[in-house]
């Protein structure tokens, strides 16, 4: 089953020095939370507030170079999600053939803003994705933060 | 004009910018008898995308332009070659050549992303011959001290 997303924002984490891609569904019932670098950040920052850049940047290019050659993106999935990495897939028609191609979900999403097309995420990605956080939980859990609540 | 007068290079090394905490790069590009270098400033992240490519790094996940080169290649398109067709105000345009089964096909770029993916397709690097003559000679003998001084890694 897959899960329509809507990006609601772009945090920075200091810790990881890295961005957070906030992806939540329409009932804001599931939120996805997806680390990406700064360029990649930046890609769908622009796409989110809608700036144009002088020059074309690469995911503009992306757009172009399908629009020129009239392949259609119909949509992109977050597919998987292993050892804290994400997986997505790129949808598209071109010349009444389907494909599928295997991308970063930053590069996906920074492409699906620009084409306007819709963001599923795999449910099985939302359920690991809880479990991880839950392992990640545990795992970070120190001998102190044990019985904190006796005192 | 696009299909005389046009220059082969090839990507002689991707350098940090002489500025020091410059966020640039600069891509050093020279034609075959090496009488001709062409210096363009990228963003660290584009000179980073070239770089890559010509250290055949194959990174574990795809990376930007690596999508692009895959998503061309599966919609059988290929590009065919990419060309730096002009300068303005120290801003250089490159044009990328795709070819279809029906047509060619010519997309718009900046230099950064049409060399990213020229040495992931193999594709040769053209640059126009007034784009060359307009190059003041003070911005590119920096660069050819700096290629006699240096070895590159990895060239391509």
């Amino acid at each position: 089953m897959l899960t329509q997303m809507h990006v609601r924002g772009l945090m920075f984490d200091p810790y990881t020095n890295a961005y957070i891609i906030i992806l939540r569904d329409d009932s804001n019932a599931e939120m996805l939370p997806i680390w990406v670098g700064k360029p990649e950040a930046s890609a769908i920052s622009f796409a989110m507030e809608g700036v144009s850049t002088p020059r074309p940047m690469t995911h503009d290019l992306m757009k172009t170079m399908l629009d020129t050659a009239d392949a259609k993106v119909i949509s992109v999935v977050v597919t998987d999600l292993k050892e804290n990495t994400y997986y997505a897939r790129v949808h598209l028609l071109y010349e009444d053939s389907e494909y599928s191609i295997d991308a970063r979900p930053s590069d996906a999403i920074a492409l699906a803003l620009r084409v306007k097309t819709p963001i599923f995420v795999n449910d099985d990605v939302i359920r690991k994705h809880s479990n991880e956080e839950m392992d990640r939980w545990l795992e970070n859990l120190k001998p102190e933060d044990f019985g904190k609540f006796d005192a | 004009m696009m299909e005389t007068g046009l220059v082969k290079l090839t990507v002689q090394g991707v350098m940090p910018d002489a500025i020091p905490n410059s966020d640039s790069q600069v891509v050093i590009l020279q034609d075959e008898n090496k009488a001709h270098t062409l210096p363009i400033w990228v963003g660290v992240a584009e000179g980073t995308a070239i770089r890559l490519a010509m250290e055949g790094v194959i990174p574990p996940r795809p990376l930007s332009h690596d999508l692009i080169r895959n998503l061309t290649e599966q919609l059988g398109l290929k590009i065919s070659k990419v060309v730096v067709t002009d300068v303005k105000n120290t801003t250089y345009y490159a044009s990328i050549y795709l070819s279809s089964k029906q047509s060619e096909l010519t997309v718009d770029s900046r230099p950064s992303d049409a060399i990213a993916l020229a040495v992931r397709t193999s594709s040769p690097i053209y640059v126009a011959q007034d784009v060359l003559d307009r190059l003041a000679p003070e911005n590119v003998d920096p660069w050819l001290k700096m290629l006699g001084a240096k070895e590159f890694g990895g060239t391509v």
